[in-house]
């Protein structure tokens, strides 16, 4: 109970900041302006698209699929700013400001101190990929209706799927955003890591940004296409795989335990660095 | 209550604390002084479990503070020189997030605390949008949630006005009247000291040169401001009865010397005697003469 108590008090810390919600005014934004380029000049060629290729031109341009897109553009490359911006902060900026020593006084392990920043922060990204998802999806259902299924394609992850079922479709695409959130989970506790170090909150934000746009970009170097699954963004992209019709469960789960190991290895890292500092006026 | 026993700490590899040991009584008032980078902060963040000595131990009611910080620190009420709070949160947020982490937060307490320190019209606002005594007055009250029996407190008048700093000291004495709190006053200001402390502690270069109650700390060795000329006969004579120099035209002399007897020894040997005034020497000559900062 107590835990749950002070997580809260953690929670509140983070969510009474405004600069907390720089990325959800920003995310709707660009949602809006996505849905927007979709239906005033994508549908069209969309629709193009799919009488060519036989496909049902209500699946392609539905909510759900807009929904879909608007995810899949965005969160990696924008939403890892925020993940990255938010996790660097969370340390670092309590112990620029001072605020660190006001609560290591407390009669409360460091250990348990991280531990709730790092909840707080993961709830927070879990959370915000949720909540894309859903205003997404609202968007798009206030513009172009309920109607349609799902389309699904990822030339690069070799994934083409069709769901005409609505109801289907919806569970699919939502589970998808929980495991897209976990993967982003990795950016955070990058962000976390790297706020736990003696360095500027802007510093670990940086320095957390640069690594995950690194592996990024190797991954997508041509002739390193036969080893993208050590790369850590390869491996955060499989939450695809559950749009996949038929789920390759093993892969996933390979690919999540990787993920998850990293994370807590970040974690354990950052904890023996800051067990380990003074804190000193 | 509190108990320091031989402290050590390198800063890159430059002694910080070299062997630093007191005792704080229970129901005492004990200042710690020193100028800046003495080792004051160092001792106190070690105490708090910020900093980690490199040997030495600390008890806080019995209980230490290396092996069982957590335990040791439930006894702990803390306050530091220009306290940071969350300043976007009003101060009952403050409160509530910073004191959770102690335990519960018991509402009747907090409010109770907060009317003390004066601050219930403003409980609710920002934090931000708070006077640096208000500052102080939050951090008064989130160092009284749950009920410490050491109040720690790191330089806390510093950029008060007078007017702050006597509603302070007021504080903390009332406090120590009505709880028989025990409080160690990590201080620069002098007076502060003087009129709050029982004890001192005096800190140079991370060593303890001086420890031992205020009244003795103000000595009664006759001190006098003394013009003369040719200087060179003033200092003569000043040597031959083992004077030291205070400041400014200021000599203190061993105990038992008899003032006339130093200006008879000027007027024999040709010395022009312009002021003999008698001056008492004040906390503050002793703390610069043990702190090294007068040059006698």
């Amino acid at each position: 109970m107590m835990f749950l108590r002070q997580l809260q008090g953690e929670l509140k810390k983070l969510f009474a900041r405004k600069r907390t919600y720089i990325g959800y005014v920003v995310f709707l934004i660009f949602e809006a302006l996505l849905l927007s380029l979709w239906i005033y000049v994508g549908r069209e060629q969309f629709e193009d698209l799919a009488k060519r290729n036989f496909i049902p031109v209500e699946l392609l341009s539905s909510s759900l699929t807009a929904t879909y897109w608007i995810m899949g553009f965005s969160m990696f490359l924008l939403g890892s700013i925020y993940f990255a911006l938010v996790a660097g902060d969370i340390v670092a900026k309590e112990t620029e400001d001072g605020n660190m020593r006001m609560v290591l006084s407390r009669p409360v392990s460091r250990l348990r101190i991280l531990v709730l920043k790092y909840c707080a922060v993961i709830i927070y990204t879990v959370t915000f990929v949720i909540f894309v998802g859903l205003t997404g999806y609202g968007m798009a259902l206030f513009a172009m209706g309920s109607e349609g299924g799902l389309f699904v394609w990822n030339p690069e992850m070799y994934i083409l799927a069709v769901y005409p079922d609505r109801d289907e479709a919806f569970q699919r695409l939502f589970t998808g955003a929980c495991f897209m959130g976990l993967s982003m989970c990795v950016v955070t506790s990058l962000g976390f890591f790297f706020s736990c170090l003696k360095i500027k909150p802007a510093a670990a934000s940086v320095m957390a940004l640069s690594v995950f746009f690194i592996d990024f970009v190797l991954q997508n170097i041509p002739f390193l296409a036969n080893h993208k699954d050590v790369f850590i963004t390869f491996r955060m992209a499989n939450w695809i795989y559950v749009l996949q019709e038929n789920v390759p469960w093993e892969r996933i789960v390979e690919s999540y335990s990787i993920l998850m190991g990293l994370c807590v290895t970040l974690f354990i890292l950052g904890w023996m660095v800051f067990q380990s500092r003074d804190f000193k006026t | 209550m509190l108990k320091v026993q031989n402290l050590t700490k390198k800063f890159a590899g430059k002694n910080a604390l070299r062997g630093v040991s007191f005792e704080v009584k229970r129901g005492e008032i004990y200042g710690l002084l020193g100028h800046n980078g003495a080792g004051k902060s160092t001792t106190l963040g070690i105490i708090l479990s910020m900093v980690a000595a490199e040997s030495g131990e600390v008890f806080i009611g019995g209980v230490s503070v290396l092996k069982k910080p957590q335990e040791a620190l439930c006894k702990v009420g803390s306050i530091f020189e220009a306290p940071a709070f969350y300043d976007y949160m009003s101060g009952w947020d403050n409160l509530k997030v910073l004191v959770g982490l102690s335990g519960r937060f018991e509402k009747e307490a907090a409010m109770d605390v907060v009317e003390r320190v004066d601050l219930t019209d403003r409980i609710h606002s920002k934090v931000g949008a708070y006077s640096h005594g208000m500052r102080q007055r939050l951090a008064l009250a989130q160092a009284l949630l749950p009920e410490p029996e050491i109040l720690l407190l790191d330089e806390p008048t510093d950029g008060l006005d007078p007017e702050g700093i006597k509603w302070f000291r007021d504080f903390i004495l009332g406090l120590r009247k009505e709880r028989g709190m025990t409080v160690l006053f990590n201080s620069h200001l002098l007076s502060e000291v003087e009129q709050m402390c029982d004890r001192v502690a005096i800190i140079r270069a991370g060593e303890l040169v001086y420890e031992g109650a205020v009244d003795e700390l103000r000595d009664d060795r006759p001190g006098v401001r003394l013009q003369a000329k040719p200087s060179k006969i003033l200092r003569g004579v000043v040597c031959d009865f083992g004077g030291q120099k205070l400041g400014e035209d200021r000599w203190v002399f061993p105990e038992g010397t008899e003032i006339p007897d130093v200006v008879r020894s000027l007027i024999e040997r040709g010395a022009e005697v312009s002021e003999v005034t008698p001056v008492r020497r004040s906390l503050e000559d002793v703390y610069l003469e043990h702190s090294s900062l007068s040059k006698p």
